[in-house]
């Protein structure tokens, strides 16, 4: 298990950085959310906030990448017809599936290194991290989180055909429910109790409060917690919608 | 010049009935509305924290990209699809006109693009409070027909990558992304740097937009009219660019032999 996890994850992740068109989204994305923030925050003249704004910029991107990566390797398994094969084989699905999504993760991590990188040098947004032990441990609980909701969600690729479209569709609302880069309290009260069920809320507050000085260690925690969460939940959804897909014989539908 | 038609026309609805047959309209209709709507609440919502414009601002610049979108993928997915389902070669052995099979069925995709972006852009109309005389709304329309148009040109250029490039959707969708910056849906034009407002200006939608914020806060066609004929200019550049290259990239892509490689 632990084998198929880490060569699977090495894979997909050079995978991922194979393909010049999906370096080139890799690349753009983080530049063009952080400029954005970046334009419209600086009227408040507020160091920190721009530095929130970075890695709340990031975070999307992680979870985009997650999402979309996912999907996306998971479509491309089923047009290349390989995707019944991954289900029949013997090690558990979960454990084909995981090494996916934790890859766009981590492929997400440059999204983290670009986002600040750009804001420090073209925008002059102080970069001094507070709390540098708490963020070297925040950053990587942040991925797993967000890879692990990813997981979650890649159960359900698995049983629907257009898995790509989805994945594209849940980039925003996420990222609104989340307090990414609007904050919460600028949006109705339930959105945020949204959140509270999502990788990306406890994830990002870890690695923000690690940058801004604030305890992020319970933050850290509940990463960890909605981590472990995530991996049964998507391991019995996987175990379910993949009875369910080999029951219509519907995996190598395109 | 009639076969030209009958494949824009046959082939158009063919491919676009297959696509519901594709994808279950229960799934694509709210995925493909919730999207945009999504889209202009989050910038909104980032609008009003960062006191920056006023929420019509970010409703007519995001109701715009969603609309351009659809001209982006619309075109771009009518060559990267055949290539994906390797009927490229095939396709392309045939006859037909080029621009007519490609833009046959790019043409629904564009119509639903523009429904959605209309629903979406009522849907948020409601949600941000934000209201609109009807001479205004029928004003904006004209501005996005407009701006369709370009962005359908440069879509035919994105397409014609695809007979090159593996990734194109992935790619528009970068490009695409971009466009939410560059293009002064979300940031006023004034902050960005010259040089990205110099490349603003020969990208489709931007006048298109400009030109839908007079229209829409009560101006005419007169303070307007120079917006909606600059883009109208850079739509047509952009069609005829996508022409050449669709003819360029095809010789090479026979040359090469690589119509099929994904």
């Amino acid at each position: 298990m632990t084998r198929a996890f880490i060569a699977g994850m090495w894979i997909h992740v050079v995978q991922f950085t194979r393909n010049p068109f999906d370096m080139a989204g890799i690349v753009v994305w983080p530049i063009v959310y952080a400029s954005i923030a970046y334009y419209l925050l600086d009227s408040k003249d507020n160091p920190k906030l721009l530095l929130a704004s970075s890695i709340g910029a990031a975070v999307m991107l992680m979870w985009s990448l997650v999402v979309i990566g996912s999907s996306n390797a998971l479509e491309n398994q089923r047009w290349l017809g390989t995707l019944e094969l991954l289900v029949a084989a013997p090690v558990p699905f979960a454990a084909v599936i995981a090494p996916i999504t934790v890859a766009s993760g981590v492929v997400g991590g440059y999204a983290l290194v670009a986002t600040l990188a750009w804001g420090t040098l073209i925008f002059h947004v102080p970069l001094s991290i507070a709390h540098p032990l708490a963020f070297a441990v925040a950053v990587p609980s942040c991925v797993l989180a967000i890879g692990m909701l990813g997981l979650v969600m890649a159960s359900t690729f698995v049983l629907y055909r257009a898995a790509f479209s989805l994945g594209i569709a849940l980039q925003y609302p996420v990222w609104i429910a989340t307090g990414l880069l609007v904050p919460l309290s600028t949006l109705p009260p339930f959105v945020g109790r949204i959140g509270w069920f999502l990788g990306p809320y406890w994830g990002f507050r870890a690695v923000r409060e690690a940058a801004l000085g604030s305890d992020a260690w319970r933050y850290i925690g509940m990463c960890f917690a909605i981590s472990a969460a995530y991996a049964v939940v998507g391991s019995v959804c996987l175990f379910f919608f993949e009875r369910v897909a080999r029951s219509r014989g519907s995996l190598k539908l395109t | 010049m009639r076969n030209s038609l009958r494949i824009f026309f046959v082939g158009g609805v063919t491919s676009y009935r297959a696509l519901f047959n594709w994808v279950n309209p229960w799934v694509f209709v709210p995925q493909t509305l919730g999207y945009p709507i999504f889209e202009i609440l989050f910038f909104a919502y980032l609008g009003r924290f960062a006191d920056v414009q006023s929420d019509k601002f970010f409703l007519v610049g995001n109701s715009f990209v969603s609309l351009a979108m659809t001209g982006f993928f619309g075109m771009g997915n009518a060559v990267g699809g055949e290539r994906r389902s390797q009927t490229l070669a095939t396709l392309l052995a045939s006859p037909a006109n080029r621009f007519a099979l490609f833009l046959g069925r790019a043409v629904p995709s564009i119509f639903t693009g523009f429904v959605v972006a209309v629903t979406a852009f009522t849907v948020c109309s409601l949600v941000l409070h934000a209201h609109f005389a009807a001479s205004e709304l029928a004003h904006l329309a004209v501005a996005g027909l407009v701006g369709a148009f370009a962005c359908t040109s440069f879509g035919l250029c994105l397409g014609a990558l695809g007979l090159r490039g593996r990734s194109v959707s992935l790619f528009a969708d970068t490009i695409g992304g971009t466009m939410l910056l560059i293009s002064g849906a979300n940031v006023p034009l004034a902050r960005l740097p010259g040089a990205v407002r110099a490349i603003s200006d020969l990208m489709p939608l931007t006048h298109a937009i400009q030109a839908g914020r007079i229209l829409a806060g009560g101006g005419s066609f007169a303070s307007a009219g120079h917006l909606l004929a600059d883009e109208a200019i850079v739509g047509c550049c952009y069609l005829l660019l996508g022409i050449v290259m669709l003819r360029v990239f095809e010789y090479v892509g026979r040359r090469s032999a690589a119509l099929e490689t994904f």
